[in-house]
């Protein structure tokens, strides 16, 4: 899935729960309080429509720090899907 | 009643207090979905009366594929809306562990835990998307206190307890709530293995006298999945008071 596509995602949700939208991708997901509940919602949101559930390692979850971290995480993610 | 308007599904419900829970969130305007193993006449007979705010299909529910395909299908026929779960399937034991066979074990152990786990995770899915939901588990006073002769079958309910804690924490902040109603000892099938003079003990113990009926244990549920409380992560007996 293409960055631009899980952004809006992520922003779609942000919105949704009345935070600022999303500019800066070198942001770390707290100071921007993307929180982990958003992430589970994001990654269902790209299950929905990908149609196939993803697989997560803990591991490399554990790494993420930025919103850039994110995007890294669900491009891989749904790489070959 | 305090549920109205909602798409519940509750698990287990043709026969005993599922299907008088299923009856009454019918009977009180909302859309009731539910699976079991077999088809009963009461479940015909509340297709007919209730059609399409009523939907019922046989499953297995340690079948992974099958769950969520019944999720869907409800989300499909109620609007895309799943507003309630109550993981009410379960099956009882009355048996010493040391003679209980491995099989039975196994088929509480996918019965009991499997199954709501396995349904609730898909549920929850579709919660966090809305934003909201309820999930109730029919835990048992067998989760908390000590009862010769159900060891597995507490342990599962146990299990359903420290999921639902866990589980409050999890998805809290999404708004949605998970609690358990825990029945004591009630007039069901699972007490009617029970001996008469059993039950008379049991009765004597019990502070209010008498055993819970389906209608008590049913208005608490009603109460836990309403929406109406800011109850989250608890377990709520319903017992006369005999773990007081």
């Amino acid at each position: 899935m293409e960055r631009t596509e899980i952004l809006n995602i992520m922003n779609m949700i942000m919105t949704k729960k009345g935070r600022s939208e999303i500019t800066d991708e070198s942001q770390s997901t707290r100071e921007v309080n993307f929180r982990s509940l958003d992430f589970s919602e994001t990654a269902l949101r790209i299950e929905f429509k990908i149609g196939t559930e993803l697989s997560f390692e803990a591991a490399s979850m554990r790494k993420i720090e930025t919103v850039k971290d994110v995007l890294d995480f669900f491009e891989e993610a749904t790489k070959g899907v | 009643m305090y549920t109205t308007g909602q798409s519940i599904i509750v698990s287990g419900g043709s026969r005993g207090l599922g299907l008088h829970m299923v009856t009454q969130l019918l009977e009180a305007g909302n859309k009731v979905a539910t699976f079991a193993r077999s088809y009963t006449k009461e479940v015909g007979a509340l297709s007919e009366k209730y059609g399409d705010s009523f939907y019922f299909a046989p499953l297995d529910a340690v079948d992974v594929n099958g769950v969520t395909a019944f999720v869907n299908a409800v989300c499909d026929k109620f609007d895309g809306q799943l507003d309630s779960v109550v993981n009410n399937a379960a099956i009882g034991q009355d048996q010493l562990l040391m003679h209980t066979d491995p099989e039975t074990i196994q088929q509480i152990v996918n019965i009991n835990i499997v199954g709501p786990t396995l349904l609730t995770r898909i549920a929850i899915k579709r919660m966090l998307l809305q934003g909201s939901g309820n999930i109730c588990n029919i835990s048992s006073i067998c989760g908390s206190r000590g009862y010769a002769g159900l060891s597995v079958y507490a342990g599962s309910k146990g299990y359903l307890d420290a999921m639902m804690r866990a589980l409050a924490r999890e998805v809290g902040e999404a708004g949605i709530f998970v609690n358990c109603v825990a029945p004591g000892f009630f007039e069901s099938e699972m007490s009617s293995v029970l001996r008469p003079e059993q039950l008379d003990t049991i009765k004597r113990r019990t502070p209010s006298g008498k055993l819970s009926n389906d209608e008590n244990i049913f208005k608490v549920v009603d109460l836990v999945i309403s929406g109406t409380t800011n109850m989250q992560g608890q377990v709520v007996f319903v017992d006369g008071g005999i773990t007081s």
